[in-house]
């Protein structure tokens, strides 16, 4: 199956301009199963699957070549500074749009290019960097929507049950309180616990959190670290996206670490943390 | 907040989620009662010594307020914004017409001919316009309508050019014109009532929540395992399918006839927009009400014999001028609507003369919706700020789109 690996691949990603030299991506470091032979997976290696995964907007390579597994049941750090092709990767798995090269496996299926509705379908639920409520409804209204049923027709007294659902989920996120407020009246945390609310509202098995710690506090992000945690032993798989370790590291069994679209290190959160290259990147930064 | 959009199902969630008050006690609220008072008021008009001309106006009113129901459908829900939304009355209309006119196919025929080749104009518009946001879309919708009429031209002697057709045969004849006129009346008024209604109960089973949502962000619709695409479609064809059986039945009545400037022309796709939007866009009702009050006011408006002080200006002249200035002053200050505002001042109104009662029975819902929102978000901000974004995402195209 994985007979294209090219895990030595010299990053010719060359509109970028500034590459700091070739980084063996999987040198340093060794992930769990499998990793250590390249870059090559195959369909069955994890929930998810990202094989040479490479898109370009116009010149630009946003993701270049990029490879890696999602295992069931783990939560993954996706790390890379800004404008590394985090967000676009994202895109490029849920479906906002194709990628240019590669492909995509969701529980063994080839997923690549379907439409972002049927990923979540399948069981692939994601989070907004920005937060995106429906800000002409309540808190309990976004969540009730988020478990409207995809037709154009349903029995219109399914409403009453789906909020009882609704208040559940808001509940679970520690939003029960606050069921009845507009979004635009919660605070930060509060937006993000709607999102992972919403989110949950579509019964995922993998959920892809974009940038959850960006402007919490200390203490919430110890809050929602708990939270994710919890749903990760009720058997939830998940993937944290960020650009800053802080936070993280502790809450992740493993971390993928991009820049300039393709893949610096990977592996536990110590093997992160003692990575050279990825000191480079960061400067000694936040790790 | 809920409460603030009125489109429908919103306005029912407090009964939903918090206490489980019957359908029949919530048909007795203020609102449906002064709604009930206002069909009683229009079903007696022919009774109230108006006279035949003035009916005639009315009928004209009822199916342009079917136009601005239609166009509210796409438009007023999903946000993407259709300025060329003749192009279903006018498909319905010369359809039927034509079907009519030139093989005598009895109306009863030609207009259901009518109504299924506007949904498949919708079907055409619709599916293609999938591919397209915001502005995109609206350029499209605003071009359809102008190659139709070139069309229209080019084939002049089948579909009669700028000029249109003659009248087809009307629904209703009898010996006295004023009787063909009262039963026109009737005719159009309870096609009114019945799309109002048939489009009420669909927006609140479910699909009216998709759609504002869409209007909101399809992303983010998307990110809730809902096909936008399915839902965009739905409402294209659904709101194709009412403009063209409303263009359908008003070339049979006395006051339409098939011709470009009652049904295809630019103006009045731009007309029906600003009435629905006056109405108050996204809520069925308003921009119905919307369609009628537009119509009648430019109508009386049109007859006014006077001039107007200082510019010597004749007012009839001037009609659509004065029209569009009353428009920009209300949007600007009732971003969401007449009919929208008018039912939260009445509400709010209500409240204050009954204390605590009324925030009782809802549970307190109500009390909480109408603090909590802002004006931060009415239809037409919602609108805008989907331009916004599609232009956004235009701009991260040439940019090369990385993340922010």
């Amino acid at each position: 199956m994985s007979t294209e690996s090219n895990a030595d691949t010299t990053n010719e990603s060359a509109t970028n301009g500034t590459q700091t030299g070739e980084s063996e991506p999987d040198g340093a470091t060794t992930g769990r199963e499998g990793e250590t032979t390249s870059d090559a997976y195959g369909p069955d290696d994890g929930l998810l699957v990202l094989r040479n995964v490479t898109k370009r907007f116009g010149g630009l390579t946003a993701v270049d070549d990029l490879s890696f597994a999602v295992e069931e049941g783990e939560i993954l750090g996706f790390i890379g500074p800004n404008g590394a092709g985090k967000s676009t990767t994202f895109n490029c798995v849920t479906g906002v749009y194709p990628p240019t090269d590669g492909t995509v496996h969701y529980d063994g299926e080839d997923v690549t290019d379907t439409a972002a509705h049927k990923m979540v379908k399948r069981g692939l639920a994601r989070t907004f960097q920005s937060f995106r409520p429906l800000e002409d409804r309540t808190v309990l209204d976004n969540v009730t929507f988020a478990l409207t049923p995809d037709k154009l027709f349903s029995l219109s007294g399914f409403r009453g049950g789906l909020s009882e659902r609704a208040r559940e989920i808001c509940e679970r996120v520690g939003l029960g309180d606050r069921t009845g407020l507009s979004p635009s009246e919660l605070p930060h945390a509060g937006l993000l616990r709607l999102e992972l609310a919403r989110a949950l509202a579509t019964d995922p098995d993998l959920l892809l959190i974009d940038e959850p710690f960006a402007g919490l506090s200390g203490g919430e992000v110890e809050d929602v670290s708990e939270l994710l945690t919890e749903l990760r032993e009720e058997g939830l798989t998940l993937v944290v996206v960020d650009h800053n370790m802080r936070g993280l590291l502790s809450l992740i069994d493993r971390a993928i670490v991009i820049r300039f679209g393709s893949k610096l290190a990977s592996g536990t959160p110590e093997e992160i943390r003692a990575n050279k290259e990825v000191q480079e990147a960061y400067l000694g930064g936040s790790l | 907040m809920a409460d603030e959009n009125l489109s429908g199902e919103t306005v029912e969630n407090p009964s939903a989620t918090t206490d489980e008050r019957s359908v029949f006690a919530s048909l007795l609220a203020p609102r449906y009662l002064v709604g009930l008072l206002a069909v009683v008021v229009f079903a007696m008009l022919p009774f109230l010594g108006i006279s035949t001309t003035q009916l005639l106006v009315l009928i004209g009113a009822l199916y342009f307020g079917l136009f601005t129901m239609s166009w509210d459908t796409v438009s007023g829900y999903t946000g993407e914004i259709s300025f060329g939304h003749a192009i279903f009355f006018a498909v319905g209309g010369y359809t039927s017409a034509l079907l009519n006119l030139g093989h005598g196919v009895t109306p009863a025929l030609s207009i259901p001919a009518g109504v299924v080749l506007a949904a498949v104009a919708g079907v055409l518009i619709g599916v293609p316009a999938l591919r397209l946001r915001g502005p995109y879309l609206s350029l499209v919708t605003l071009v359809a309508p102008l190659i139709l009429l070139q069309a229209f031209i080019v084939y002049g002697d089948v579909f009669g050019g700028e000029l249109g057709l003659s009248s087809p045969a009307n629904l209703i004849t009898a010996d006295e014109f004023g009787l063909v006129v009262v039963a026109n009346y009737y005719i159009a008024l309870s096609l009114f009532l019945v799309v109002m209604v048939g489009l009420l109960l669909i927006m609140r089973s479910g699909i009216g929540s998709v759609l504002t949502a869409i209007r909101e962000d399809e992303d983010a619709v998307a990110a809730a395992g809902i096909d936008v695409a399915k839902f965009k479609v739905f409402a294209f064809v659904l709101s194709a399918a009412v403009g063209g059986l409303a263009g359908a039945m008003f070339v049979h009545t006395p006051i339409g006839s098939p011709q470009p400037s009652q049904l295809l022309g630019l103006i009045v796709s731009i007309e029906v927009l600003i009435a629905a939007i006056l109405g108050g866009m996204g809520t069925i009702v308003g921009a119905g009400l919307g369609g009628v009050f537009f119509y009648f006011t430019n109508d009386l408006l049109n007859q006014q014999d006077a001039t107007i002080p200082l510019i010597d200006v004749g007012i009839n002249e001037a009609s659509l001028l004065l029209f569009a200035l009353l428009a920009m002053v209300i949007i600007y200050f009732l971003p969401q609507g007449i009919f929208p505002s008018a039912i939260r001042t009445g509400r709010r109104g209500l409240r204050r003369a009954r204390g605590d009662e009324t925030v009782a029975t809802d549970g307190g819902r109500d009390a909480d919706g109408a603090a909590a929102t802002g004006d931060t978000t009415n239809p037409i901000a919602q609108t805008a700020e989907r331009y916004r974004r599609a232009l956004d995402a235009l701009n991260d195209r040439f940019d090369g789109g990385d993340d922010e």
